[in-house]
């Protein structure tokens, strides 16, 4: 949608993680954490690059969404929606049960009540009297007014359950068929082939990669599981050997790698022979 | 320049590439006076119109190669790749990086994916 990617099954997330090695980003809410931003969950948001690589290497498809709800007929919205009462009922059921178990009020705050049910008509017969209104019939029993049937509506993650969900006519097997249906469009220059180039090659080395902008570079490279380890490098890339590069550009890089522990990776694309050249950079330690 | 009694090593380079003459004489007298580097050498680098310095640090013995720039130019991937290869394909060399203000940094580059040095 909107030509990002996004993963909504968690099992899918696990093997892309665990098989693949392609971590992405979580960006949804967690239902119950939701009043913070650390944490976040499904749906899983991909790097344009991983997506060229899980598509190119056949480990996905991409699926257009929106197109693949299809209208769906009375039937379907009727099974839908007696579903969605059974599931309500149960709902209400389990919060019965929960109120009748929970602890019976104390014979202290019986009386407390009865004696602040007792104040309040008081007050009120006296309001009524001086407004010149006779008294109003006594209020119910002093019972608690009944409770509100609370229950909440479940929104799946995965869109497969719904049985008018059908994406045989719009699932993209190839990045060029992507984009001929409008649905995606990276790589569309120099930069972005040789971004996929650098992601493909550092992959196929068994590098896991993360977003590079928290040290100033375009991914941070893990040797592992970015949960196992600190990232050795990160790296920037140069699309082609002709691309010009300032020696502050080396301070700088350098630099930022060695304070933080460290290298930065020189990428060089080469987009004739599409290869990939790596130089480290560290600072030398003196002078 | 021609006074100052470095000159006689660089006298062969430094009037044929006028550009980085400036950067090399000022890389070759750091090392040989400052770093103290020991068997200093002058090596004519014509892929990048410049000479390269090579030697030992003290008290170890591998040699290692340093090319000059300055601040102001505009180096490639491509030039460093020239830069690697003019020298024989060594493993890593030192870019010295030279300004007008007299300061000059090292940064080490190595061919590959070399992990940090801890």
């Amino acid at each position: 949608a909107n030509k990002k990617a996004f993963v909504w099954d968690v099992d899918d997330i696990a093997t892309l993680r665990s098989k693949h090695h392609v971590c992405g980003i979580f960006t949804g809410t967690l239902p119950h954490l939701s009043q913070q931003n650390l944490f976040l969950g499904v749906p899983m948001v991909l790097m344009p690059e991983e997506v060229v690589f899980l598509v190119e290497n056949e480990i996905a498809v991409l699926v257009d969404d929106p197109k693949a709800h299809l209208q769906p007929s009375i039937a379907e919205l009727q099974r839908w929606s007696a579903q969605e009462k059974e599931l309500t009922q149960l709902q209400l059921a389990q919060l019965a049960v929960a109120a009748k178990d929970s602890p019976e009020m104390s014979e202290e705050a019986v009386k407390k009540r009865k004696e602040r049910e007792a104040k309040r008509k008081a007050a009120a017969a006296q309001a009524a009297a001086a407004a010149g209104e006779s008294l109003f019939t006594p209020p119910a029993d002093g019972a608690p007014p009944p409770q509100d049937s609370q229950y909440s509506m479940i929104i799946p993650a995965s869109s497969t359950p719904f049985e008018w969900y059908n994406d045989s006519t719009c699932v993209y097997t190839t990045i060029s068929s992507a984009k001929q249906a409008g649905l995606w469009e990276y790589p569309s220059n120099l930069q972005e082939r040789a971004k996929c180039g650098v992601f493909r090659d550092l992959w196929e080395q068994g590098m896991f990669m993360g977003g590079g902008i928290r040290f100033g570079g375009d991914y941070l490279v893990y040797p592992g599981d970015p949960l196992r380890y600190h990232a050795h490098f990160s790296a920037s890339i140069l699309e082609s050997p002709a691309f010009s590069l300032t020696p502050m550009e080396i301070v700088a890089h350098g630099r930022l790698g060695t304070v933080t522990k460290k290298s930065h990776l020189l990428c060089g694309w080469d987009d004739e022979t599409k290869a990939v050249t790596y130089l480290s950079i560290e600072w030398a330690g003196f002078g | 320049m021609e006074k100052h009694p470095s000159y006689q090593a660089l006298a062969h380079v430094l009037p044929k590439y006028p550009r980085a003459a400036g950067c090399i004489f000022q890389t070759y007298n750091d090392i040989l006076l400052a770093q103290q580097w020991t068997e200093v050498q002058v090596v004519e680098l014509e892929s990048i119109s410049r000479a390269a310095i090579t030697g030992k640090k003290p008290k170890t013995d591998t040699t290692l190669h340093v090319v000059p720039c300055s601040l102001a130019e505009t180096l490639s991937f491509g030039w460093l790749m020239k830069a690697f290869s003019q020298l024989g394909d060594p493993p890593e060399i030192y870019l010295a990086i030279t300004s007008d203000d007299a300061s000059l940094v090292y940064y080490k580059l190595s061919r590959g994916i070399v992990k940090p040095h801890i």
